[in-house]
């Protein structure tokens, strides 16, 4: 087995509407960019799929390459995040800057603010129903994963393994069937679309207070911006439930007030003295 | 949504009294919409049971052996009996059929007005436990501890008589009780209901009571109908706080006001939480709400075992947490989240709760339609409380047993309040 560390992809969030996902799509994208470097793709006998740096290394290419993806320091999107049959729904509005800070809040009809932030080490969430909370363990580490911008240049620091396992259908779409073993946490599974190289699927289990959640979060709608191209529709499903995130408008470099990712004031409170 | 679902069964029940004892011949493809049915409802269950072991039933077998009956119904009836059979072998509550009739009649707007009385069934008559302030019953001179005899001209006995038969074994008889009265009271805003009474004195007494909007500010959640939510705080007595609401709904509102009332009681040495009535709603306000009394991390209120996993019903600690004691008021009418969080609470040593037995109805469950018109309720997900009892069938028992009766509310005394009241001053 290769020892060297691969390629990695994050994905959203559980069912929970305090976990939920935001950045799932950009983190999945980078996560596969950092494949970067490698060779030329070879065409592999069916029995024998490409080993997953050069399927993560043709998602980098198919995106929009790792020069273009080095120029991005800050991104920031805005958009509708709904409960898919519920009637329920909202506005999504993420930012996220180098090295690994974010900040996601998701207001929703009937429920109302939920936010999700890192900073420095800290991961945190904060809602009305539950309250403040910082995130720990495997939760904190996908977290982290998560925020980092340019991850997919990084994936060595990220993920000790990935092995592409097999060919499996994505809505009648063969992919390359690829398993990414974070640092901290459970494997998680990638799909690649063998036509055009794009990350279309992700399953994964999401450690939460509430216990391990297993989801399955379906990328779709890639559009290209500033010479990227990211999904702007993501829906997952967990937990019996579907929620869908609808990217309206995606900003590359924009300016970030630097307060937008410190603490909250109840979350400094938790923090050890 | 269990407060859909209440509603629902009760209609269900009332109107299936007076079903039509005929049965028409079906056509051939009502036959064929009704094996469709059959296997929906089959299938359904095959993919969404949280047991995939269907409690030692094997569920094949079911299929197998009621497929050739639901083939061979003649009749509607027939047709609804398998499958009704079917549903009955997992013998699980929140499984059951809805005639496309009854159905139908659900899906239409019910009205939401009110004559602003709180009703329930006490040594089996209907009587009034409360007269919201300013309603028209109030308005009337009605009292707590009336009891309600007619609506419209007709008895209640014989209604309460047939569903206390169905629900003779049932921890929810007395939800489906109430309800029914309520749902013969309740009509559009701005209508009249005519009510008989017998007064305290045991007086018929007839009044005519206009419907008006419910009280509580409107919330809506998805696609159910917009419900109106209140929360009421007080200070019952010296140094005890008291909060009471109707839903677990609108938490941008109803998790601020709960914080807030908790805060502006900090230094009692007691705080009585209402949850009489109450028909649940969104259950993770539960465990927000449980964070404000529970300092250890780690805590769980209960577990909600799906197929796909467990959900840990985890509660999140908030700072400050209330450290005084916490009574928890209850009766047959707290369902669902109701009973997740007062069971939890119990569980965890944290509440000590007051009043009767809850509904025992805390499975969330849905409603689907079926190709023949009918509708089937199922539930997605079995709940068992921290102390490792489920809750379904069984319900939260109090830890101090006090029963309404007529003859306090016509005193206008509320001996569960004045139990935990008691209990909150005996610390000192």
């Amino acid at each position: 087995m290769d020892s060297r560390p691969e390629v990695r992809a994050v994905a959203g969030t559980p069912g929970l509407v305090e976990r939920i996902p935001m950045r799932t799509t950009r983190r999945l994208l980078p996560v596969v960019l950092l494949t970067g470097l490698v060779g030329s793709y070879v065409a592999a006998a069916e029995d024998q799929p490409p080993k997953a740096e050069e399927v993560l290394d043709k998602f980098v290419e198919a995106t929009g390459g790792k020069a273009t993806y080095e120029k991005i320091h800050s991104e920031k999107f805005s958009g509708t995040f709904e409960f898919a049959g519920k009637g329920i729904k909202g506005a999504i509005t993420s930012y996220r800057a180098e090295p690994n800070n974010t900040y996601t809040s998701v207001e929703l009809e009937g429920i109302g603010t939920i936010e999700e932030g890192t900073s420095g080490e800290v991961a945190w969430t904060r809602s009305g129903l539950q309250g403040p909370r910082i995130k720990e363990g495997d939760e904190r580490a996908a977290s982290m994963r998560q925020a980092t911008l340019r991850a997919p240049l990084e994936w060595r620091k990220l993920y000790k393994q990935a092995e592409t396992t097999g060919v499996e259908n994505v809505e009648d779409q063969a992919c390359y069937k690829v398993v990414l073993t974070p640092n901290e946490g459970k494997p998680e599974t990638h799909f690649y679309d063998k036509k055009t190289n794009l990350l279309v699927k992700v399953t994964l289990t999401v450690n939460t207070p509430m216990g391990e959640i297993p989801t399955e979060t379906l990328l779709r709608d890639y559009t290209e911006q500033d010479g990227l191209r990211s999904p702007h529709k993501i829906e997952q499903k967990a937990m019996g439930q579907e929620f869908v995130i609808s990217i309206d408008k995606l900003e590359y470099n924009i300016d970030i007030p630097k307060d937008r990712f410190a603490l909250p004031a109840d979350i400094q409170a938790l923090l050890p003295k | 949504m269990a407060y859909r679902r209440i509603l629902i069964t009760v209609t269900w029940v009332a109107l299936s009294c007076t079903e039509a004892t005929s049965a028409p011949a079906l056509t051939p493809n009502q036959k064929r919409l009704n094996i469709e049915s059959f296997e929906l409802i089959w299938s359904t269950i095959r993919d969404q049971y949280w047991d995939p072991d269907f409690g030692g039933v094997n569920w094949q077998a079911v299929h197998d052996e009621l497929r050739p009956k639901i083939e061979g119904a003649a009749s509607m009836s027939d047709a609804r009996a398998v499958m009704s059979d079917m549903m009955d072998r997992l013998g699980k509550s929140h499984f059951g059929l809805i005639p496309a009739e009854v159905y139908e009649d659900l899906d239409a707007k019910g009205g939401e007005g009110t004559a602003g009385l709180e009703v329930r069934i006490l040594d089996g008559r209907a009587i009034v436990t409360s007269v919201e302030e300013g309603s028209p019953a109030a308005s009337e001179g009605v009292h707590a501890g009336w009891e309600i005899r007619r609506v419209e001209g007709t008895a209640l006995a014989p209604s309460l008589d047939k569903i206390s038969a169905h629900y003779r074994d049932a921890t929810t008889q007395e939800l489906y009780l109430a309800r029914s009265v309520l749902a013969k009271l309740s009509g559009d805003p701005g209508s009249a209901v005519h009510v008989e009474f017998l007064d305290g004195a045991r007086r018929r007494v007839s009044k005519t009571l206009t419907r008006i909007q419910p009280q509580g500010t409107p919330a809506k959640f998805g696609y159910l109908p917009t419900i109106h939510v209140w929360f009421r705080t007080s200070r019952p007595a010296e140094d005890t706080g008291y909060i009471a609401f109707n839903f677990f709904l609108d938490p941008a509102h109803l998790m601020t006001e709960f914080g807030d009332a908790l805060g502006k009681c900090a230094a009692c040495p007691g705080v009585v939480i209402d949850l009489r009535g109450n028909p649940g709603g969104l259950g993770i306000m539960a465990l927000g709400m449980a964070g404000w009394f529970i300092e250890k991390p780690d805590q769980r209120l209960g577990t909600m075992h799906m197929r796909q996993a467990p959900i840990k019903f985890t509660v999140n600690p908030r700072r400050p947490a209330y450290r005084g004691r916490v009574a928890m008021l209850v009766d047959a009418c707290s369902a669902s989240t109701s009973e997740i969080f007062a069971g939890g609470m119990k569980d965890l040593g944290r509440a000590r709760i007051f009043g009767t037995r809850t509904a025992g109805a805390a499975l969330p469950s849905a409603i689907d339609r079926l190709p023949n018109g009918d509708a089937f309720q199922h539930a997605i997900a079995d709940y068992v409380s921290e102390g490792g009892r489920p809750l379904e069938g069984i319900g939260v028992i109090p830890d101090v047993e006090v029963k309404l009766t007529r003859e306090a509310l016509l005193a206008g005394r509320d001996p569960v309040l004045e139990a935990a009241i008691e209990w909150i001053h005996a610390r000192r």
